[in-house]
Parts: structure tokens; C-alpha cells; sequence
């Protein structure tokens, strides 16, 4: 075994989160000696996929809640594992033919994360799927059961929608129209005096819109709190809008197969590794303490201490309180009424947005077919997200049932075989600095507990390579690189 | 081999993944194999992402993705990203080091949890210019090889020179019992390195190459394939950058 601590390291990285593991990817071509290690035998760290056997131990490591000082400052919280006695009777298969997602974000077409994968190449390893229909849940009324609504995505959809009446469409038009360019001088003054005001008095007030075509609004922005502001709630739909159709027709955002961020954190550390970085899963590195003119040393298992002249890890603590609640539910059946394909030439989507009405906050669900590889075929995976009461549980456990029941029909049989529940505390989003002797120490902050990745996730990468390379860093280079040789697509093939 | 004239024989790519411990020569065996080269004293794999190589068949042309471990093998750090889609896999030890062998037994049942179930195996003994054999199989013709390769097994080793830790039995019936492909090869001279491949190439099934980007082509995202993929980089990507869904 060589021996680690012999020479010093330009930079050790801990954790492989997705914001470490990008950032191994930016220093992949830069020849710094690199050690990037991760505490669980996985990666991804708050990203990862998990089989149901890592499942199990992420909810032990993770189960304690609010009795405990410590447990209340930890960014993953309250986490536990359930199954029904006889799940495998019922079609629980073995545990790796599960892929559960820590981070099932939709990754909108336009997203800085898409054109960095492919300007360092690392785009190749990932298969992109396509996120198909939003739905939002209506409740019995007159009579009727309940169902999903599906939102009409683009004029197009709307301009044919059977359900919306003709003046309604007239408004919800113009409402698209304005929406398209809010940005511009034109439009600016429409908005801007309102602009923290909620999204759904000003679509009242400028557009007259009736309740039914609000909801559809609001449900697109996505925002957590179901009550987004007319800033937030305009540049959300601006984004679903015009993220529509730029890799094909019929959907705004992709999802990497096989557990999402996850994927390409994998994919990320890889590159890596190729670059000549050395990983070791199943390791903590504690920082030792060191005189104020040396180089910090971090203590790896074995007592092997290494030297290093950057480390970068990410933030396990949060002094936040809010926190969201996440269900992760495997459902015996396919739902495939979520997963139609509806324009023309469209990929068949492997993941729709459900949104469902509840209190004090709504509830969203990301429903995810067999294609996404994270569940056997004939089951579906349903990740369900609200903001964290002291009864959020419940409510998510609610939704799933109203949920595949609004699907399926009342007399469906349809049942749950796995869930995973936990909370995820929201940050206050900011990367830190400290110094350990010469060595800075930079930490990410938690990735964006929202649906679908912010892009301003990404700058805390950018900051961090800054800081490894120094004065080496220039810009132009940030995440572009050639082909690595062998790595070619397009050499002759034979149709 | 190529053969230009002619009508052009399907063509399918096929995903393999290298295992097995570090420095018995995985990286060496590529090498040997697309490039005809070999270097002594190599270091350990940097900067090689992954080899392609094709290999012509009578009826048709295997063109593979060569996955190399890029070192993440050391600490038992690969990634499931690594072995996903593999159609085929070659587990190499080092016939000298009797630690390897465990080591391949121990990637063989890591594959057989985590890879795709119809996987083509092949373990692959290296290093067999160490052994006595080599004398027998370097200078000769490849007519040989197969004898001279079963020679090595019959002798046990004991004469001076032989480095050899493994019988070609041992690994043979252990090979047997789990299905896989068996050769001893070396990357130095050359040695039963073709072959590994043209077996591997014949044993993958034909159901599973009916496109020409096979289901594990890692850079099938940029064509056809999986109806339900998106391509990040084709024509659309640039042609619709300006436009919106309206």
C-alpha cells in the first residue's frame, strides 16, 4: 500500500457531495495532488443513492431528532426506515435493486450544472431523462372522485387544453406572454412595485386569473412555502417556460438515471480519479492541531497523518431552524398514467411533479417510473417534500395515499413496500473559511433543500477552486476541457 | 484484419470494465491489446479514462469501450457508475502473488451483486512471462498457446526460475465453477492477450447488441439508443438555444 502521508497534498477533499465531487471534476486537469475522502462507504454523502441496505444504516446514523443538542444542529435529521412485515411477500425485491435518492432535484434544461458537464466532458458517463408532466391534485368535488389536473406547459398545450374556458385561456395567454420577458424594460414597471408581494394576489390583480388557473401558477413555481413572491414566482415560471423544448420537445428539465445527483457526483469523482486524484471511501480525516506557521494535518484511520495545504469539506451542522421533511416511498405499481408521452417525438418521461394542496404548507411529489433504474420494473419510487412541522410525517404519509388513490382509483390496491423519511435542515447557504495553522479550510454549505437545482449552488465550487489553485486559476479554464484520448463519440460508426 | 472491401459487418459497441488489484497489470493488458505496446515498470493508471478498441468477428465488429479503474480500485473506492451497463468484465491477478487471486475472487462476486446479470466474465491470470511457461509460450508461435498453457499447470512450478504462485488448475476449476472465461496471458510478450478479447467478443449474446450503441455504451447519450435519453449536445441543443416553447 503506498504510503499517503509521505508528501504533502495540495488539497484534500472531504466528503464526495455533489459541491466537493464538482469540485475534483474543476481540478481534475490541474496536476495538484489530490486526496479526496468520504466517512461512508458510498458516494454522495447528502447526494447519494442509496440501496435499501444503505438506507437502513443512513436512517440509524441519522435517527436522532429534537432531543438532542447536537442531533438539532445536524443537517440530516430524524431519519427512519419502514416496511410492512410481509414487504417481500408483496414484492420487495433485494436491496440493491433499489436506488433511493438523497437529492432527486429536476435539473432544468438551461442549468449552468448541464453546460459544465458537457464543456468538462463529464456529461458522456451520465444518461439524462426527461421530466415529463406536472399535475396538481384536485380534490373530490360534486360528486367526483379525486384526480391530477395536468398544467399546460406551453402556449401550445394551453391553446389546446379542453378543460380551461376560452376566457380564461385569453388571460392565462397574456399572463404567459408577459412572463416571457419580465425581465425586460417593458415589463419591469408591471412588477416591480409589487415585487415581494405574494405571486397570487398580483396574478388576481394584473390578470384577472380565477382560482383554478392560480394554482396551476403557483404549483410551477415550486416554492416549498406555496407562497412565492411576485419576484421569485416570475423568474421560477420564466425558467419552466423557456427551459421547454431546448433538448427536444415536451419537457423542461432532466433527471440523471439511476439516482440523480448522485450519478453525477460519481461521474464527478471519477473524473477525478482519472486526473490522478486518490479516493478512499469508508474514511473520516480529522483536522489535527497544528502551529499558526505550519501546514495543517489531518488524521486518517490507521494513524496515518497527512499534510496538506488546503482542505475542503462540507458543513454537517446548521445553525438554521427551518427544515423540510422528505418521504421517500417504493409503490407496487408503474402509475404509468404519469408517464405519457404527449408531444410528439418527446423521450418518454421518467419523472412527473405532482402538487398537492395541504397545510400549512403544500406538498410536492416527485413520482419516478422504473426507467430512472431506482426501483424493478412494475414499481415506481414517489419522493414527497413539504417544509418540517412537528406533524409533517403524517401529512406526507397522507399525500402518498391521496396521491396513488387520485392515480389508480379508490379501489386501488396499490401499496407502499418501503419508506424512508427524514428531515433536512435548510441552511443559511453560506460557504465558510477558517485557517488551521497556514492551511485554509473552506466548507460548503448544504446544497438547496428546493425541487429543482439552483444554479446558485454551483458559485461555492467556483470559490473553492479559486482558493486550491490561487494564482494558477484562470477563468477560461473553469470546467472546460478536451476529450481525454479514447474518449471518442463520433468515429466511425456502421448504421 | 480490417478488411475495407466489402459490405461493412454490423458493428456494436460493448462496455468493459478492467478489475482486480493494483499492479498486476490490468492498464498493461489494455495496452497490449490496443495499442501492441508495452511498458515496463509502468506506473500506477493516471489519465486514461477509457480505451476503445474493435475487434472484428466473422459476422460482425465489437468495437469495445475499455473502462479503466483510474486507481479507485486501491481503497475499495469504485463507484457503482463503474460497473453499471457492463457487458463484460475482466478480472486480472497476478499468477506470481497469491494475494490477487483472492482479491479477483472477491471482484467476481462484487460483479455478480452489482453488474447487469447476463455480464460476460473473464479471469485472466497475468504475468505468465515470469513463469517457467513463458519460456515454452514467448518464443512460440500461437498455434501453441493452448498447450503451453496447459503444460504450466501440469508441471506445479517447483523448478528454479518459476515464479509462479497459482496452478493453472487451481484458477481453472475455480473459473469453471462460476462460469467465467479462463486465461493466462502476459502483457510483456504478448501472450494469449488477443485471444481474452476474441473470446470475450464471442461470448457476449447476440440479443444483446442489437443496436450499434449497445445498452452500456457510456457515450450512448449522444445517439439514438433508449428512446427515453436526451442528448445534451445534438443539433437541437444549439439550433433551439434561441428559441422557446413558444
Amino acid at each position: 500500500m503506498e504510503s499517503l502521508g509521505d508528501e504533502p497534498w495540495d488539497v484534500v477533499i472531504c466528503g464526495t457531495g455533489l459541491q466537493q465531487s464538482l469540485l475534483a471534476l474543476a481540478l481534475s486537469r490541474s496536476k495538484k495532488r489530490i486526496l479526496h475522502t468520504d466517512p461512508n462507504d458510498y458516494y454522495g454523502q447528502n447526494e447519494a443513492a442509496l440501496t435499501l441496505q444503505d438506507a437502513e444504516s443512513f436512517a440509524a446514523k441519522h435517527a436522532g431528532g429534537a432531543s438532542s443538542e447536537a442531533d438539532e444542529k445536524s443537517v440530516i435529521r430524524n431519519a427512519a426506515v419502514w416496511k410492512p412485515d410481509d414487504a417481500e411477500a408483496q414484492g420487495l425485491k433485494f436491496p440493491r435493486a433499489y436506488s433511493l435518492a438523497l437529492a432527486p432535484q429536476i435539473i432544468h434544461t438551461k442549468s449552468k450544472l448541464l453546460s459544465s458537464l458537457v464543456s468538462s466532458r463529464a456529461y458522456r458517463q451520465v444518461e439524462f431523462l426527461a421530466v415529463g408532466s406536472f399535475f396538481v391534485y384536485e380534490p373530490a368535488k360534486d360528486g367526483s372522485d379525486p384526480k391530477l389536473s395536468r398544467i399546460p406547459s406551453s402556449r401550445e398545450d394551453v391553446f389546446s387544453s379542453q378543460s380551461i374556458p376560452a376566457r380564461s385561456k385569453r388571460s392565462l395567454m397574456k399572463f404567459l406572454k408577459f412572463v416571457l420577458d419580465f425581465e425586460s424594460d417593458e415589463q419591469k414597471p408591471i412588477w416591480e412595485g409589487h415585487a415581494d408581494a405574494p405571486l397570487t394576489d398580483f396574478l388576481t390583480a394584473q390578470f384577472k386569473l380565477e382560482d383554478d388557473l392560480k394554482r396551476y401558477v403557483v404549483a410551477l413555481t415550486m416554492a416549498l412555502d406555496g407562497k412565492a413572491s411576485v419576484r421569485s414566482g416570475l423568474a421560477a415560471i420564466n425558467r419552466h417556460l423557456t427551459s421547454m423544448g431546448t433538448f427536444g420537445p415536451g419537457f423542461c428539465a432532466v433527471y440523471p438515471k439511476w439516482g440523480g445527483l448522485s450519478e453525477i457526483a460519481q461521474v464527478a469523482c471519477r473524473a477525478g480519479a482519472v486526473g490522478g486524484g486518490i479516493y478512499m471511501l469508508d474514511t473520516s480525516a480529522t483536522v489535527k492541531p497544528s502551529g499558526e506557521t505550519e501546514k495543517a494535518s489531518l488524521e486518517l484511520p490507521n494513524n496515518i497523518t497527512v499534510e496538506t495545504s488546503s482542505i475542503i469539506s462540507g458543513q454537517e451542522t446548521t445553525t438554521g431552524v427551518q427544515a423540510i421533511s422528505r418521504l421517500v416511498a417504493v409503490v407496487k405499481s408503474p402509475l404509468s398514467s404519469l408517464f405519457q408521452v404527449l408531444v410528439e417525438g418527446a423521450p418518454t418521461p421518467a419523472v412527473a411533479v405532482v402538487a398537492l394542496p395541504s397545510t400549512p404548507s403544500p406538498i410536492y411529489a416527485l413520482v419516478h417510473s422504473s426507467d430512472t433504474g431506482e426501483c424493478p420494473v412494475g414499481q415506481c419510487v414517489v419522493y414527497l417534500t413539504t417544509l418540517a412541522t412537528t406533524d409533517s410525517k403524517h401529512g406526507l404519509e397522507q399525500a402518498l395515499t391521496m396521491l396513488i388513490k387520485a392515480v389508480e382509483g379508490e379501489e386501488s390496491t396499490a401499496s407502499c413496500l418501503y419508506q424512508l423519511y427524514y428531515q433536512q435542515a435548510i441552511g443559511d447557504r453560506k460557504s465558510t473559511t477558517e485557517n488551521h495553522g497556514t492551511t485554509p479550510a473552506f466548507s460548503f454549505p448544504p446544497l438547496s433543500a428546493t425541487l429543482a437545482f439552483e444554479d446558485t449552488d454551483l458559485e461555492a465550487v467556483k470559490t473553492a477552486w479559486s482558493l486550491v489553485l490561487g494564482d494558477e486559476s484562470d477563468e477560461e479554464t473553469y470546467l472546460v476541457f478536451e476529450d481525454r484520448e479514447g474518449a471518442d463519440a463520433e468515429d466511425e460508426v456502421y448504421e | 484484419m480490417a478488411d475495407s472491401a466489402g459490405a461493412p459487418r454490423p458493428s456494436s459497441s460493448v462496455k468493459l470494465v478492467l478489475l482486480g488489484e493494483a499492479a498486476v497489470g490490468k492498464s498493461s493488458l489494455v495496452l497490449r491489446f490496443v495499442n501492441n505496446d508495452f511498458q515496463e515498470n509502468k506506473e500506477p493508471t493516471i489519465g486514461a479514462a477509457f480505451l476503445t478498441q474493435k475487434c472484428n468477428l466473422p459476422t460482425r465488429t465489437i468495437k469495445f469501450e475499455i473502462w479503466d479503474t483510474a486507481g479507485q480500485e486501491r481503497f475499495a473506492s469504485l463507484a457503482p457508475m463503474y460497473y453499471r451497463n457492463a457487458q463484460a468484465a475482466l478480472v486480472v491477478y497476478d499468477l506470481t502473488k497469491p494475494t490477487s487471486l483472492i482479491k479477483a475472487k472477491h471482484w467476481v462476486a462484487e460483479l455478480q451483486r452489482q453488474a447487469s446479470p447476463g455480464i460476460v466474465i473473464a479471469l485472466v491470470g497475468n504475468k505468465l512471462d515470469l513463469t517457467n511457461a513463458s519460456a515454452a509460450a514467448g518464443g512460440n508461435s500461437e498455434d501453441e498457446d493452448e498447450e503451453s498453457s496447459g503444460a504450466a499447470g501440469g508441471d506445479g512450478g517447483d523448478e528454479s526460475g518459476d515464479a509462479r504462485k497459482i496452478s493453472t488448475e487451481e484458477a481453472k476449476t475455480y473459473a469453471e465453477e462460476e462460469s467465467l472465461l479462463f486465461f493466462e496471458t502476459s502483457a510483456k510478450t504478448g501472450h494469449n492477450v488477443s485471444e481474452v478479447f476474441t473470446a470475450i467478443a464471442n461470448a457476449i449474446p447476440e440479443t444483446s447488441l442489437k443496436s450499434t450503441r449497445g445498452p452500456g455504451a457510456s457515450n450512448a447519450v449522444s445517439r439514438g439508443g433508449d428512446e427515453q435519453r436526451v442528448n445534451l449536445t445534438g443539433p437541437r441543443g444549439d439550433a433551439a438555444k434561441d428559441s422557446c416553447a413558444c
